[in-house]
């Protein structure tokens, strides 16, 4: 009977103990997703909370049982909260334990969490030569758009000051970087809207404005990106209109008409977000 | 339902975010006002996301403008295009462009959190001031709603005002009136403080 008993009690113990162990790591994904979530609705102060919850769950497993996995939260955690430096120590304690078969996404988005911590400590060179290695190499979507996002933020943001044919070249590169992804996912709404953003650069305002259409059609990641291609659409549409002569500017407005009905916008240049 | 309804309503939500932010009460009118902002959108239906085993970076809009960007973006505000008359004029992207990170989240694309943590300077014209004061308002914002922002009670609270607020009629106000409501009654309570930072 004693012995029974101490069984039970046995079993009962490791079941308390699983219970209150499982969950760091795995609290901290939600907390960490959750995070996302609110920030992709625009709801910042929701997103920091549930981001320095997961911090505070990842940093409480890193402690009880280091891995690849809990750095790698605790290191997602930390840069989205700008704490660069910490990232960047977290990120690199996750590459020393190694990633486990079948963490490969794991170890793309450490790749992809050390590059964003390099280029906020400025280091741009490192980070770009990261994302260009995740673009041609990685298989995991997200990990993909936010490469692609980011390494076109930071050659736009390179190309901006520089002379004319240098600009021209940078600008070529991107494109031909954003065409292959586009041959690999023709139907990611977040390459059409960066095509679209490089186009506006590279002062191609007709391929401009049809990738930014492709984008919303296809979809995009945030209500933020969603409202910036809008307001892409407003400027391409304006440029258009100022420079097709007077036949084709008639067809683009009313081939323009026709998209933003259907997209519910108030007339030509007011999205329906948009104060009235 | 009706004016009145949403008044009780979003006077509740006051007294609420009294009790989690204790003398901060120029960070209500931001925090009620994106919170009903969201309620109309029906984003607070958010589904738990709970993404099992992968997480990930998300993707960021694109910062880097053209500068014919930024100045289509300056010419086509009325109020903006009439603040940067000299600047648009000549041409002068150095000071568009110092100011377009500040000015685009909030006329371009329209964020309510920080529409409403710079009312009084949108509604004084004061474009310059928010370039001047952005970096430093919306990390003092992040820095003190910290403490409350990390009970989740806080956001479930704010979910349930936001809520009820829709439920009442919020939509059918005009955004300026919600504004305006929201306002009044921060300014009820017997301890008021500024609706800006004390030291920004």
């Amino acid at each position: 009977m004693k012995r029974k008993l101490f069984s039970l009690a046995a079993i009962a113990l490791v079941i308390i103990l699983s219970v209150s162990c499982l969950p760091h790591l795995r609290k901290a994904k939600q907390f960490y997703a959750e995070g996302q979530g609110q920030a992709r609705a625009f709801r910042t102060e929701a997103a920091i909370a549930s981001w320095k919850r997961a911090l505070d769950e990842a940093g409480r497993e890193c402690r009880r049982k280091p891995s690849a996995q809990a750095f790698t939260i605790k290191g997602l955690a930390e840069t989205n909260l700008g704490r660069w430096r910490d990232a960047e120590a977290s990120f690199l304690k996750a590459f020393s334990l190694g990633f486990e078969a079948g963490e490969a996404w794991a170890s793309d988005v450490a790749l992809a969490g050390l590059a964003s911590s390099f280029e906020e400590l400025g280091l741009e060179a490192p980070a770009l030569r990261i994302y260009a290695q995740l673009i041609d190499k990685s298989d995991f979507k997200p990990v993909l758009m936010t490469a692609a996002e980011k390494r076109t933020n930071l050659v736009l943001a390179r190309a901006v000051g520089s002379e004319p044919e240098e600009k021209a070249r940078t600008l070529a590169g991107l494109l031909k970087a954003l065409d292959r992804l586009l041959d690999r996912d023709f139907a990611c709404g977040l390459y059409h809207y960066l095509h679209a953003q490089v186009d506006g650069h590279a002062g191609d305002f007709r391929r401009s404005y049809e990738e930014a259409v492709m984008a919303r059609e296809l979809g995009l990641p945030s209500e933020k990106i969603v409202r910036d291609n809008d307001n892409q659409l407003v400027y391409c549409y304006d440029k258009l209109m100022e420079t097709l002569p007077a036949a084709e500017g008639e067809t683009f407005a009313a081939a323009h008409s026709g998209w933003t009905k259907k997209w519910g916008w108030r007339d030509a240049r007011t999205p329906a977000w948009k104060k009235e | 339902m009706g004016k009145k309804d949403v008044e009780a309503a979003l006077g509740r939500g006051v007294d609420i975010l009294n009790e989690f932010l204790p003398l901060k009460s120029w960070l209500y009118f931001p925090v009620l006002y994106s919170a009903c902002v969201w309620a109309v959108r029906r984003v607070f239906d958010y589904q738990e996301r709970i993404l099992a085993w992968q997480v990930w970076l998300d993707p960021e809009f694109v910062r880097t403008k053209p500068d014919e960007f930024v100045l289509h973006f300056f010419s086509g505000h009325e109020s903006l295009s009439k603040a940067y008359a000299d600047e648009i004029g000549r041409r002068d992207l150095r000071v568009l462009r110092a100011a377009f990170p500040a000015l685009y989240p909030i006329f371009g694309l329209e964020d309510a959190f920080l529409t409403a943590l710079f009312k009084a300077e949108i509604e004084a014209a004061d474009y310059r001031a928010i370039v001047v004061e952005f970096a430093s308002r919306t990390g003092k914002a992040r820095d003190d709603i910290q403490p409350a922002a990390a009970n989740p009670d806080f956001w479930k609270a704010l979910q349930l005002i936001g809520m009820e607020a829709a439920s009442l009629g919020l939509h059918l106000l005009k955004d300026e009136d919600v504004q305006n409501m929201i306002i009044a009654l921060v300014k009820k309570p017997a301890a008021v403080s500024p609706d800006i930072p004390p030291d920004a």
